[in-house]
């Protein structure tokens, strides 16, 4: 553990001694730890969501009572199974929002943004995600319950979940004016731009608390289809973008280094 | 006055804390004995109109209100001592940060929810159960960030690599420990009955008694380190 960095031999082959290695010698270890988590989150997030619980895509708006009733009846398992696996690792999203806020810790910018950025997301987790799995989870608790009730959760769920905007709105507005503000060159100035494209989002999403069908409606066209066409550009760009700053990370405090070009 | 000593100021607010969490346990009918999730609407409206019952969920739902969020002033003094560890980054401090504020909310939520059920007894029972439902789900089931701030706080001891670390490596095994006894609860709703079920021996008696356990020792960690720290800064000064 003690040895010198030149005395090191390279990492073993195996998986599981690479690991080792990487936990004893690699001084990114803490940075590589929560990328890899927030890889990890996304990556569960994915089949929780689309395939255990059925809730992306989401469901119609205009369905009856006797429709939405059958609608958890159908995912009835999904549901329960699905959100608890949601309920044990929501603490997960602690590392993706600390390891964005580092990368604004990085930046030339007041700490103020890293701050904004670790308070904003925090919350956001409860509105954003919680909420709905919770209302859904309840919903499926008990198939016997009176279908105007099961129905009143139904939608309390799917507008929690596509009309939570604002914590998004404000947290990715920062991380951009923080992107722009940056001399140290951490992302590049696309990124920047990028991020009013997932913040547009959050504004095109808002006639969904008003129209319960068309482009609008919480699984219309452009309120879910685009917004998440957007959203998982954006997640692939950041997360790609996060892992570069893992790479060129010098521990220093002026501009970042450029990734060697590789011959 | 030290910066340290403000510090042991909020140290000793937790043995109030604890005192009042106490009295909100025993206090909550509730909670002894843990509800049964079989009870239907009626049942569960009958138990909320009962005068016996009635007085007592609300003033230990008032006093959760009040005091549940103090746990935040010790989970902060943790990240106080994650700061000072032998880390390049302050990103554990951050994660757990993020966790001492995403975990209290999530009780908050759920005492609202009981005290939203108790407002109007006389309301329909399905919108009695409804509440008592979501009462129950979010404080049983939402052990999320309590599992991960248990092990951001292990990983950043292991990573606290200097001669003489903030904690022994113990804190950090114990954490998991926790962890992993917390962490079943969050299939709380997979079941009416049985171990899972919220009144089950997992998802209840262990998970309740795992923090509690959290509690005693990390307060006496905290306790100890923080004295220690303060005679250090003596010594220096």
């Amino acid at each position: 553990m003690s040895a010198v960095a030149s005395e090191l031999a390279a990492p073993p082959a195996s998986l599981v001694g690479r690991i080792g290695w990487h936990w004893k010698h690699n001084p990114k270890i803490e940075l590589w730890i929560m990328w890899w988590a927030m890889v990890c989150f996304y990556q569960l997030f994915g089949v929780v969501f689309a395939l255990m619980t059925r809730v992306m895509p989401p469901p119609a708006p205009w369905w009856d009572q006797a429709r939405i009733v059958q609608w958890f009846n159908d995912n009835h398992y999904g549901l329960l199974w699905g959100f608890g696996i949601i309920f044990l690792v929501a603490g997960i999203t602690a590392s993706m929002n600390a390891l964005i806020a580092y990368s604004m810790t990085r930046m030339s910018v007041s700490r103020a943004f890293s701050y904004i950025y670790v308070a904003i997301y925090s919350l956001a987790t409860l509105p954003g995600m919680l909420l709905t799995a919770i209302f859904l989870t309840v919903g499926a608790l008990r198939p016997d319950r009176d279908p105007a009730v099961i129905s009143w959760l139904y939608d309390a769920s799917f507008t929690a979940f596509v009309g939570t905007m604002g914590v998004f709105l404000i947290g990715t507005s920062v991380w951009m004016l923080a992107v722009l503000l940056d001399k140290n060159r951490v992302f590049p100035l696309w990124f920047a731009y990028l991020n009013i494209c997932n913040l547009l989002t959050e504004i095109v999403v808002a006639p969904m608390w008003i129209f319960k069908e068309g482009p609008f409606a919480w699984n219309g066209i452009i309120a879910f289809w685009v917004d998440t066409l957007v959203f998982v550009v954006y997640t692939i760009a950041f997360i790609t973008l996060l892992r570069r700053l893992i790479v060129r990370e010098d521990f220093g405090d002026g501009p970042l280094p450029e990734l060697e070009q590789r011959t | 006055m030290r910066k340290v000593d403000g510090e042991i100021i909020l140290f000793w607010a937790l043995p109030f804390f604890a005192l009042m969490w106490i009295v909100i346990f025993f206090l909550f009918p509730g909670f002894s004995p843990p509800m049964s999730p079989t009870m239907s609407a009626e049942q569960v409206a009958a138990f909320y109109r009962d005068p016996e019952n009635l007085p007592r969920i609300r003033y230990s739902m008032i006093m959760f209100n009040w005091f549940a969020v103090g746990i935040v002033t010790f989970l902060t003094l943790i990240v106080m001592q994650m700061k000072r560890m032998a880390h390049r980054t302050p990103i554990l401090a951050y994660c757990y940060l993020g966790c001492s504020t995403g975990g209290p909310v999530l009780f908050f939520l759920a005492d609202l929810f009981w005290l939203m059920a108790a407002f109007r007894p006389e309301r329909d029972p399905q919108l009695t159960q409804l509440f008592n439902d979501l009462a129950w789900v979010t404080f049983t089931g939402q052990v999320g960030f309590m599992v991960a701030q248990c092990v951001f706080l292990a990983l950043a001891i292991f990573l606290d690599r200097q001669a003489k670390p903030i904690f022994q490596r113990w804190v950090a095994h114990f954490n998991l420990i926790i962890a992993a006894a917390v962490a079943p609860a969050a299939f709380v709703a997979t079941a009416l009955t049985g171990p899972l079920a919220w009144d089950g021996l997992l998802s209840f008696w262990v998970r309740n008694s795992a923090i509690a356990l959290w509690l005693v020792v990390m307060a006496i960690v905290i306790g100890k380190t923080l004295y220690k720290q303060r005679a250090e800064e003596v010594a220096a000064a």
